[in-house]
């Protein structure tokens, strides 16, 4: 038998035992614990702003979370530009011109201090937001990735981790514009990362349909979920750090629990055919808010597993979706060039 | 997926061997439930007392500027 044959061999065997593994510290389904709780009621949130001032198609959105700028938000769009906005009066803080326009993924710095984007040139860009002359200028780029760009999320002022379609994931130092740690193990392209809640761990979604969990220092992946049957686009961590939520081009989102590593319940309905395209959950983690390619957000009791409302209101592919760190409005980024705020 | 050269089939059997390791809990969902719970009063999306004060709507009547 080839050595090659072997290895098989004995990957197939690992996931087997992990597959039995799992089956022991299985306990009662979400479904059972939750047979008593009420679904909550039909929950409609209005849109308050629409954002108006791209010119093409938005690709992404995340909000400031620092005190100063938690009702800030930094939108990327393929007209070229980064726009940080101010979500009470809609002004734009600043417009900032990127050099490719080809731009997939943006992030807002914790600080609050500087802001970040990428997508096809397959550099993460970071824009240093107080210069001292008020300029934004490119702080660095950070290239070594041989795929594009599909999202990049801030650890602190001098680290950052990107996402990309060459499968891996990077821990950068910002200062030097170096690569700290490659995270290599997906087998399709990364689309997506979220870090942490203690920012020790995040977690990344490709195209494998697989979502994996590292950890930053070790270096090293804990935890793989499968289950999903088409490309992972968007992922994010339960609010308590302990569950990991996926959405796919299968048209369902899933929820798993990090510490029985296993899968806790699918977000699916036979009337949605689409995939999803982006998600996140309210601050009790009560609402998954999902965005999908029918235009539309579907808000899910995240217990109960039904829809309880919808945000309807784009005229296109909702692309983005994010919630303010005080859980007290949701915005959503769309194809159609608008970003709304809603609560 | 079969497309593992040698080099990356040897560091999934290693990741795989890791993986393995990992200290599973049986970690019950009542303990999420009870999180989500205790969460719902303050959840601005659930208790409509929280947005009695909505930062996006306007209040008052119009400002001339």
């Amino acid at each position: 038998m080839g050595e090659m044959e072997e290895l098989r061999k004995e990957a197939d065997n690992l996931k087997d035992q992990i597959t039995e593994a799992r089956k022991v510290v299985q306990d009662t389904t979400l479904q059972e614990a939750v047979a008593g709780t009420t679904l909550v009621g039909r929950v409609q949130l209005k849109t308050r702003k629409t954002l108006r001032g791209h010119l093409a198609k938005i690709y992404a959105m995340h909000w400031g979370t620092d005190t100063n700028c938690s009702k800030l938000c930094v939108s990327a769009s393929q007209d070229g530009k980064l726009i940080v906005w101010d979500t009470l009066t809609t002004n734009k803080v600043n417009a900032i011109p990127l050099k490719s326009s080809w731009v997939m993924t943006c992030a807002y710095a914790p600080s609050g201090n500087m802001v970040a984007c990428g997508g096809l040139d397959n550099m993460c860009s970071i824009y240093n937001l107080k210069g001292k002359d008020g300029n934004v200028k490119v702080m660095r780029e950070l290239a070594a990735h041989t795929g594009y760009l599909s999202c990049c999320r801030f650890l602190n002022d001098s680290e950052i981790i990107t996402s990309s379609g060459d499968c891996t994931c990077i821990l950068w130092d910002i200062e030097t514009g170096t690569e700290k740690t490659i995270f290599a193990g997906h087998l399709g392209d990364c689309m997506s990362l979220a870090v942490s809640p203690d920012f020790k761990m995040f977690i990344s979604g490709a195209c494998d349909f697989t979502a994996k969990l590292w950890d930053i220092r070790e270096a090293t992946c804990r935890q793989t979920f499968s289950g999903h049957e088409s490309d992972i686009n968007a992922i994010g961590f339960f609010p308590n750090g302990n569950a990991v939520i996926t959405g796919s081009d299968d048209a369902t989102c899933k929820l798993y629990d990090l510490r029985a590593d296993q899968e806790l319940i699918t977000y699916q309905d036979s009337g949605i055919m689409c995939g999803v395209t982006s998600l996140a959950a309210s601050l009790s983690g009560r609402l998954l808010l999902a965005g999908y390619d029918d235009f539309n957000v579907n808000i899910w009791d995240m217990l109960k597993a039904e829809r309880v409302g919808v945000l309807a209101g784009h005229d296109n592919r909702v692309s983005c979706i994010g919630v303010s760190s005080d859980g007290m409005a949701c915005c959503t980024g769309s194809w159609d060039s608008f970003l709304k705020i809603w609560n | 997926m079969d497309e593992m050269d040698l080099p990356q089939m040897k560091k999934e059997v290693e990741s795989l061997k890791y993986q393995l390791a990992f200290k599973r809990e049986k970690s019950s969902p009542r303990h999420m439930v009870k999180w989500i719970e205790d969460g719902v009063p303050e959840d601005p999306f659930l208790n409509p007392e929280l947005m009695k004060n909505n930062p996006w709507v306007e209040k008052g009547k119009c400002v001339l500027l």
